[in-house]
């Protein structure tokens, strides 16, 4: 019994011991072993969370439903004009949020759009051993910046001015960019900086990044140059690297002209900061390694080239919102248009005959009336212009003698006509004709209508054809 | 040992498994992953729909007719049968009749009358709808004769937008 409850003393020492070491590994591991995020982190919508609710709705169509989710972070509008017809037109915009609340209210997009194929500009580069040079694209002179901090921030403020921006706010663009005044826009920088969403957080996101490429520190003497180690030059991205990038993989796509998505990494052009909700402030960690973001590129390829400013992304081409290269432009301002509904007896609604007809043995025919789908679908439809047509001697299967009762009653007509071949009386019925603001009855000469005291409501003109 | 001496053990045992628990939970948690985009769907679409804020009408300069159109390739769409499917085409609000559906193509026509402010119909365009469902891509053209009509007809489509659908129809059972 000794040796037993001795044993079992042993056992539960053992145990204890083991326990002992197991909580010491979860406090150890717990709080001295940090988490690697491996994870892929995507920027894929940037739909407000305020509209989420909204998609859930079952008031709203699939199609405003997709409209509403359509946002991405990036964009492209390419007209190649590779039909010559027009000009070439390249253009990116930008979606993002202005705050960390990313609702819908906060919504803004920054564009950018180039007129022809930008080839990129020598302004990416910085060599970081001598000088920077940047090429002006405007004036004559090149300018040489030195590397230090002054220089530095003279390339951190550079605006490309070889583009048009534009600003979008609750559906209207505008370039807001002056060069002596000032800007009431985005100025699309090296220091600006974003909010966009990735899994309902807010993060920051700046293109600020840079690659540095060995060009070899190389000794020359008499002709004879060798490598003697490493010198580095520095390429600092900018916008244009951003916008000559996605012009590239536009351009290179497989699926060709149309319009498409694709996923594109980032990370390499910018660094990311999340959003602390505890603090109020954005975390000063940049988090672009541990969060690679592909992020979706939502373009638009087009064989054709611009013509018109409806055309860009931002409703404004050179800065006109009433670019056109058509010179004989005519007035097309109109009040009102309708849409022309040519109906026959063949004529369909989903596969089925669009008129119903009913056999009277009292006249000896049958009474046409359009079925009630179509009625009800007319009545959907707003301005709509209908013109109904029947033959009666087309040889048809049917012998129709007139209108049925409510026949097309509250459907708008324009026009009616009945035409036949052979002296033949139609018929119309009650209220076959009520409320439809007929505007025109043409009927051949052998045509005779017979026309109820209740069949119509309104004037129409009758015209013999 | 003592009575304590037992207590301290069940009572360290029991930490000890509910930190085995946990430090399995953490050791084997999977990596935080957010997800990975879904575009698949936007390389093909099961049923046609189209949309854009405009349409500009083109004018080939070695067509010696007076044809205007516009024309763009699109996903393709899948599952498209007009031979044994029934569709409805849509173009904005408006249903299209008469439309003529092919084993994989659908044609239809459509007058847009424009009345200035005096009721007066100041244009009547024609403009004919073609959906090509190719194999790798979906074709839309819709083409117009005329200068005149091109113009407000892109006016129309720059006021109204272009919405077009080609929706399959399925009996209710």
């Amino acid at each position: 019994m000794t040796v037993l409850k001795g044993i079992a003393n042993f056992c539960l020492i053992v145990i204890t011991a083991f326990a002992v070491l197991v909580s010491i590994a979860f406090v150890y591991y717990h709080f001295f072993v940090d988490d690697t995020t491996t994870g892929v982190n995507n920027i894929d919508n940037q739909v407000g969370l305020d509209i989420r609710e909204i998609l859930k709705s079952d008031e709203l169509t699939e199609e405003e439903k997709d409209e509403l989710k359509d946002r991405y972070f990036l964009e492209v509008n390419y007209f190649s004009n590779d039909k010559h017809n027009g000009i070439q037109l390249q253009e990116l915009k930008l979606n993002y949020f202005t705050s960390y609340r990313l609702t819908s209210a906060d919504y803004r997009s920054t564009g950018m759009q180039y007129i022809g194929g930008y080839k990129g500009l020598p302004l990416d580069t910085w060599d970081g051993n001598s000088e920077v040079k940047f090429l002006n694209p405007f004036g004559s002179n090149d300018r040489y910046y030195g590397t230090s901090d002054t220089s530095v921030k003279i390339a951190n403020d550079y605006v490309d001015k070889s583009f048009n921006y534009y600003d979008y706010t609750l559906d209207v663009n505008w370039n807001g960019v002056t060069d002596e005044n000032g800007s009431i826009a985005t100025e699309l920088t090296r220091k600006t900086e974003f909010v966009i969403k990735i899994d309902d957080r807010a993060f920051a996101i700046k293109l600020d990044k840079y690659v540095d490429k060995d060009v070899g520190d190389v000794r020359n003497v008499f002709g004879i140059g060798w490598k003697i180690g490493e010198k580095y030059n520095r390429y600092y991205y900018t916008y244009g690297s951003l916008f000559q990038s996605c012009m590239q993989a536009v351009k290179t796509n497989s699926a060709g002209y149309g319009d498409y998505y694709i996923t594109v990494d980032l990370s390499s052009l910018f660094s990311i900061k999340e959003y602390d909700k505890e603090t109020g402030k954005y975390k000063t960690d940049n988090v672009t390694d541990i969060i690679k973001t592909y992020s979706v590129l939502k373009f638009h390829y087009d064989e054709n080239g611009a013509r018109s400013s409806s055309q860009s992304m931002f409703g404004i081409i050179d800065n006109n919102s009433k670019y056109d290269l058509v010179e004989d432009k005519i007035d097309t301002s109109y009040w009102q248009e309708r849409i022309t509904y040519n109906l026959d007896c063949n004529s369909k609604l989903n596969g089925k005959d669009l008129f119903i007809y009913r056999y009277s043995d009292v006249y000896g025919g049958y009474f046409v009336s359009l079925s009630m789908d179509a009625k009800k679908l007319f009545a959907e439809m707003p301005r709509t212009k209908v013109k109904v047509e029947f033959t009666l001697d087309a040889g048809g299967e049917r012998n129709i003698v007139g209108l049925d009762y409510n026949a097309l009653e509250n459907v708008e007509l324009d026009t009616l006509t009945v035409k036949s071949k052979y002296e033949i009386t139609f018929y119309l019925l009650d209220d076959s004709l009520t409320d439809t603001n007929l505007q025109t009855l043409k009927r051949s000469d052998c045509v005779m209508l017979d026309v109820m005291e209740n069949a119509i409501n309104g004037e129409y003109s009758e015209v013999v054809i | 040992m003592k009575w304590y001496s037992y207590l301290i053990c069940c009572v360290l045992i029991i930490a000890g498994a509910l930190c085995g628990l946990q430090l399995y939970k953490e050791v084997k948690a999977e990596s935080y992953v957010n997800g990975s985009i879904d575009i698949s769907n936007k390389f093909s679409q099961e049923s046609f729909r189209y949309k854009s804020t405009s349409a500009v009408f083109y004018h080939d300069l070695y067509d010696d007719t007076d044809a205007y159109s516009f024309q763009t390739d699109l996903p393709k769409t899948e599952n498209f049968d007009g031979e044994k499917n029934t569709y409805k085409v849509m173009l904005n609000d408006y249903v299209l009749f008469n439309a003529e559906v092919n084993a994989g193509s659908v044609y239809a026509d459509v007058c847009i009358d424009f009345y200035d402010t005096q009721g007066q119909i100041v244009n009547s365009a024609n403009m004919s709808v073609s959906v090509k469902f190719l194999s790798n891509k979906t074709q839309l053209t819709l083409a117009t004769i005329g200068n005149e009509n091109a113009q407000f007809l892109e006016q129309y489509f720059g006021d109204n937008g272009l919405r077009l659908q080609i929706i399959e129809i399925k009996e209710e059972i």
